[in-house]
């Protein structure tokens, strides 16, 4: 520890204004902020301060997804790690990089946007695919905007959505039937090659057809599907982490939740054809990973309490709607983006509503 | 309005019950300066030997204001920058500091009302009134709407309310009394906690029967001591010529003081407390204490920040300031922060406790927690958590004025209410990506209250 201070003491020199290395300051603090927090005083009152900071924020976050990510490599094999790895290095450079055109501090978002994206992907997907979509997701669906905090979509769905349109096959094909029987596949590196491996549809996919898969399967996980929606039972745990921390706003993932089991609800009873009962598509697909983890990104989700209901209500209804009315068989990601995009709006009429409130007084 | 948003802040380091006495210096050094007033209109000579209570300078812009002498001694003009200098001191007569033998009640026609209030400037009392919106010295002849008392001081390491209540609660009522007779039929709004204290109760019992004080029940809350947020609670509007008078428990002692003793207001019981500080306590001391004498043993050694005020809403004491300023609160130490932590993110907070509760201090009970002056984290953009607007208690939305102030949009900040803003401090304390949101609302302030000065000076001669 010592050591590794003097270390990052006597390296900070070639980092200093007009030195050959100045230009990658962000990456020296980044590295030197990620062992050492740095000694920062308040100059003005207040002069405490509250422990909670951005980093623990995202720290929390990714080990809310870590049970998602344990399931994923239990049943798809080491594939996902690769994965995971090539979405961090990829995205990472993209994000470096802006760091160091713009002069900003590298930003702790991005590991989490980074850990998300290969989760909502098909678990065979080839690496190379994984590298376009997260450079594509961070750039234009963050960094264009101006960096953490200030985008408007969701940068791991934009990278999905990217995918999806370039390499409609690539996604609609590459998942992995898994492997229950201990110890899974976690022992093996499933790629897209393995023709033995591949499964032919997911539960959402084969329901068109008529064929349910089981409720059991589906919750632990022994389903096919993208990487880290398998399990609804670590979903649920990291989900209901977040939310007893207080990182994921429950009115979100409620609001979700609810809007969508009662559309389906309606839908089941009304529609002809083989529709599944609703508690059948809460386990299916992505719903749940998307209400806990995606569409509760701060960020992107309007700030103000009743924004949050009805931003939350439009993603609900609008996946049950994509997904039994429309060609596509899930309906989560677009319906997130919609909501992201309703989001200032929302926004704008929650707070028409509060000023009205406030104006009386003086 | 209901009371919204509002912390309890749980911090080590309160200061004691129990109020020290000490012994009269030798030297007094009076600040000419405080958070309100600026004294500069100096009313003795260099080498003038002063009686206690003898006027020493006044604030000409703020109803001339006095400054005190708190004893007998010899007064130097030029000793200190911005202080004056009073020395060869004479020890004051000992007095007691709880309730003496004087009547409980105030005796009739003890003169006109302007009789009354012209006493209070010049006794030094008028200094304990605030106007509760605007939080500057109300003009002592106006008429108030209504008076605010609050007996609660709700910043961690203030002086307490309670301290100064047990032992003078004959004096307190007399002084809501007093306040009456300044009065028509003014309503006086008499804060109180809302909890099973004794004390409360015993407030209670003493004023029964005055019927135009009515008891106001607050949570025991950081801000809700805070006139602004009380009086917007209460339901007083801002008016022009209408102010809402407030004052705190020492007000409403000091004012008894003046008008039923006719003494003038030389001492304040001050907290001394804070993290850093070595016995947290209560100490009565007149203004121009030198702070050197009043801090040696009180403050633990190594890098410490000494605040006149609390940690929320108190100012840094300038490193010119000699002595104790007539305005004082309480002395705050606060360490400084000096050590790196080591990996520090991946650690699961059960050694700390957050407002949101993040991380393992979701889990556990609250408790007070040694502070320094650590930011504890980086500076981020905003993400829109919105922990800032739940814990507002002006219920605003500050991550809202944050990004229209960061935009450079003053008029927009101000249709969304900058104005309601009462500086608690309490969006930068929560702010997880410390953003000094309550620093940049002051500053937005005062730039709005130049334009609209530059506006009225520029329409005046048309």
């Amino acid at each position: 520890m010592k050591l590794l201070e003097r270390l990052l003491d006597r390296t900070r020199g070639a980092f200093a204004e007009g030195k050959r290395l100045h230009r990658t300051k962000p990456v020296f603090d980044a590295a030197e902020n990620f062992f050492f927090a740095p000694i920062s005083r308040a100059k003005s009152a207040p002069f405490v301060h509250d422990p909670l900071d951005i980093k623990r924020l995202m720290s929390m976050v990714i080990i809310a997804i870590l049970p998602a990510l344990a399931c994923a490599v239990y049943f798809f094999g080491l594939h996902v790690l690769a994965m995971v790895v090539v979405s961090y290095a990829a995205g990472g450079i993209v994000e470096v990089l802006f760091a160091v055109v713009r002069k900003e501090e590298i930003n702790e978002g991005f590991l989490v946007t980074g850990m998300l994206f290969p989760l909502i992907l098909p678990p065979a997907l080839p690496l190379w695919m994984v590298a376009v979509g997260v450079m594509f997701g961070v750039l234009v669906g963050k960094e264009l905007f101006g960096g953490t905090g200030r985008n408007l979509f969701n940068p791991a769905l934009v990278g999905r959505v990217f995918l999806a349109l370039a390499y409609p096959a690539a996604m609609a094909g590459n998942w992995i039937s898994p492997v229950a029987e201990p110890p899974g596949r976690i022992l093996q590196y499933v790629s897209s090659g393995a023709v033995d491996a591949i499964a032919g549809a997911t539960p959402l996919a084969a329901a068109k057809q008529g064929q349910l898969a089981g409720l059991q399967e589906m919750f632990l996980g022994n389903v096919a599907g993208s990487a880290g929606e398998t399990s609804a039972l670590a979903i649920l745990l990291g989900g209901i982490l977040l939310i007893m921390t207080r990182v994921a706003s429950w009115r979100i993932v409620v609001g979700v939740l609810g809007s969508f089991l009662l559309m389906e609800t309606v839908l089941h009873y009304t529609l002809p054809g083989p529709i599944p009962p609703p508690m059948w598509q809460l386990l299916a697909g992505g719903i749940l990973f998307g209400a806990f983890f995606m569409a509760t990104d701060p960020v992107t989700s309007p700030a103000t309490t009743g924004g949050k209901w009805a931003y939350a209500i439009i993603i609900g209804l609008a996946t049950a709607l994509i997904r039994h009315l429309t060609g596509y068989v899930e309906g989560v990601m677009f319906a997130i983006l919609l909501g992201n995009i309703c989001a200032p709006l929302l926004d704008e009429v929650a707070v028409a509503v509060r000023l009205r409130r406030l104006a009386h007084e003086s | 309005m209901k009371l919204r948003g509002g912390y309890t802040v749980q911090m080590a380091g309160k200061p004691v019950g129990s109020v020290e006495v000490l012994p009269d210096p030798d030297e007094l050094y009076l600040p000419l300066f405080s958070r309100r007033f600026r004294f500069t209109e100096l009313c003795v000579g260099d080498g003038d030997r002063v009686r206690p209570g003898k006027v020493l300078a006044r604030d000409p812009s703020n109803h001339g204001v006095p400054l005190l002498a708190p004893r007998e001694g010899t007064v130097r003009l030029n000793a200190i920058p911005r202080h004056l200098v009073l020395q060869n001191v004479s020890a004051g007569v000992p007095e007691p500091l709880e309730d003496s033998d004087e009547p409980s009640h105030i005796p009739r026609n003890l003169g006109s009302v302007e009789m009354k209030r012209n006493k209070l400037l010049l006794l030094g009392a008028w200094q304990y009134f605030f106007d509760a919106h605007s939080g500057a010295l109300p003009n002592p002849f106006g008429t108030p709407q209504a008076v605010i008392v609050s007996t609660l001081n709700l910043e961690p390491f203030l002086g307490r309310g309670d301290v100064q209540l047990r032992a003078r609660l004959k004096s307190f009522t007399r002084g809501l009394e007093q306040i009456q007779t300044l009065l028509e039929y003014q309503p006086i709004f008499l804060i109180l906690p809302k909890v099973a204290a004794a004390l409360a109760e015993q407030v209670s019992q003493a004023i029964r029967g005055y019927a135009h004080i009515k008891p106001v029940h607050v949570p025991l809350r950081y801000p809700f001591d805070n006139f602004t947020v009380l009086a917007r609670y209460l339901g007083l509007k801002r008016q022009k010529d209408q102010p809402v008078w407030a004052l705190r428990t020492e007000g409403v002692l000091a004012l008894d003081r003046a008008l039923t003793a006719s003494k003038p207001c030389d001492l304040r019981v001050i907290s001394i407390g804070g993290p850093a500080a070595t016995s947290p306590a209560h100490v009565v001391a007149m203004p121009g204490y030198p702070l050197k004498t009043l801090l040696s043993k009180r403050i633990a050694d190594g890098p410490v920040r000494v605040l006149n005020g609390g940690v929320l809403s108190g100012q840094e004491i300038a490193p010119d300031q000699a002595g104790l300023d007539c305005e004082c609160l309480g002395i705050t130490a606060l360490g400084e922060q000096t050590e790196r932590e080591f990996l520090a993110f991946v650690r699961p907070g059960a050694g700390r406790w957050s407002y949101s509760r993040c991380f393992l201090s979701a889990l556990r009970r609250p408790m007070p927690e040694r502070m320094t002056t650590a930011i504890r984290g980086e500076h981020r953009p905003c993400v829109s958590c919105g922990f800032c607007e739940e814990i507002c208690p002006a219920g605003i939305m500050p991550h809202l004025l944050h990004k229209l102030l960061y935009q450079d949009d003053l008029e927009a900040a101000i249709k969304v209410r900058l104005d309601l803003c009462v500086a608690c401090g309490l969006c930068s304390f929560v702010c997880p990506s410390k953003i000094d949101l309550c620093g940049q609302f002051q500053k937005a302030m005062e730039t709005f209250r130049m334009e609209q000065m530059e506006h009225m000076a520029q329409e005046a001669p048309a």
